[in-house]
């Protein structure tokens, strides 16, 4: 129990944008539709994954602070 | 390190933009359209794609385009976007632009006209050369305010006649300038007699794109010839000064952040 409380990752959760086609992934959402659970980090995100849209590189996104717009999330939970 | 507010700018030539010849052949066929003879070259003022050796963007923009389909039938194959805030200003040609907002739509685009697409939540397009005559475009993608806003199309003409020797507006704001979701102003020049002109840009943080199209423009005491252009933020005011022959120069206005000091250069 100790350990975990140790282990816990309390950095923020992050955004990301494709940058081929603007296709966002946010750790705190994950993709539950392309078998990548919510709270999955990026770099937890295999290195060979590819944006689902358009087949860009994880090196081909960025970081991105940008807040949804109303209902974004739920949309974005369903990409 | 300085501030988004402190004088910044860079020169990018024409011939050090990223340079993409893409023809329509292979794998490459699904995405190009027009196979098998047409081909796209792209001329990118920021990384994109297999370019990524130059600058990342500036301020908010993310693409900056200079790109010609050749041949029949040549373009980009329906394909999706999100989020980004995608316009595009046709110089020559015809652009037959298939988009899925708000039920679909077919359009045809000409010198002078312009569109702005933000595809938000989620969208498809398809853009297509079908007249055989080279299309030239350029295209400027932009980061959104907000993700998954509901996808939106508007499309505008600039008539180089009547909106000579005058900086018009044409995404912002404006008057009769199409809007767009962020802090963007795209506006444009046409003067064939030379003379003197001052962008304005909205603060201190705002910066500008200056991007010469055709002709001759010193501006900030830079020569910018033909597809030259320079980056300015933190003034007050952006003097230039056009050749005596025709001159078309394009003014991106974005707001910047001090992550741009970090990545924007």
């Amino acid at each position: 129990m100790a350990l975990d409380q140790a282990d816990a990752d309390l950095r923020p959760l992050k955004r990301l944008m494709c940058l081929g086609c603007g296709f966002s992934y946010d750790e705190a959402l994950g993709l539950p539709n392309h078998g990548i659970a919510p709270g999955t980090r990026w770099e937890d995100v295999p290195e060979d994954w590819v944006c689902p849209d358009c087949g860009t590189r994880k090196s081909g996104f960025e970081m991105v602070e940008i807040g949804y717009a109303p209902g974004g999330a739920e949309l974005a939970q369903r990409a | 390190m300085p501030g988004p507010s402190a004088p910044h700018s860079f020169v990018l030539r024409a011939g050090e933009r990223g340079h993409d010849f893409i023809r329509s052949d292979g794998t490459r066929a699904s995405y190009i359209a027009g196979h098998p003879d047409a081909f796209i070259t792209r001329e990118s003022s920021f990384n994109f794609h297999e370019y990524q050796s130059g600058r990342p963007g500036f301020g908010s923009m993310r693409v900056f385009g200079d790109e010609v389909f050749h041949g029949v039938g040549c373009g980009y194959n329906m394909h999706p976007h999100h989020n980004f805030l995608i316009c595009a200003l046709i110089l020559e040609g015809e652009l037959t632009h298939i988009n899925t907002v708000g039920g679909g739509m077919v359009d045809r685009l000409r010198p002078g006209d312009y569109y702005v697409f933000s595809a938000g939540s989620g969208g498809k397009h398809c853009e297509l050369g079908i007249t055989g005559e080279d299309t030239s475009i350029i295209y400027v993608w932009f980061l959104p305010a907000e993700l998954y806003l509901p996808p939106t199309y508007f499309r505008g003409h600039f008539d180089g006649r009547t909106g000579r020797h005058d900086i018009v507006q044409l995404i912002g704001e404006a008057d009769g300038a199409l809007p767009i979701p962020n802090d963007i102003r795209i506006s444009r020049l046409i003067s064939d007699a030379g003379g003197k002109y001052t962008y304005k840009p909205r603060s201190l943080s705002h910066g500008t794109y200056v991007f010469v199209l055709d002709g001759d423009l010193r501006c900030a005491d830079t020569v910018l010839r033909r597809r030259d252009s320079t980056g300015i933020s933190g003034v007050e005011g952006i003097d230039c000064q056009a050749a005596a022959d025709a001159t078309d120069v394009l003014f991106v206005e974005v707001a910047m952040t001090m992550r741009d000091d970090v990545v924007g250069r």
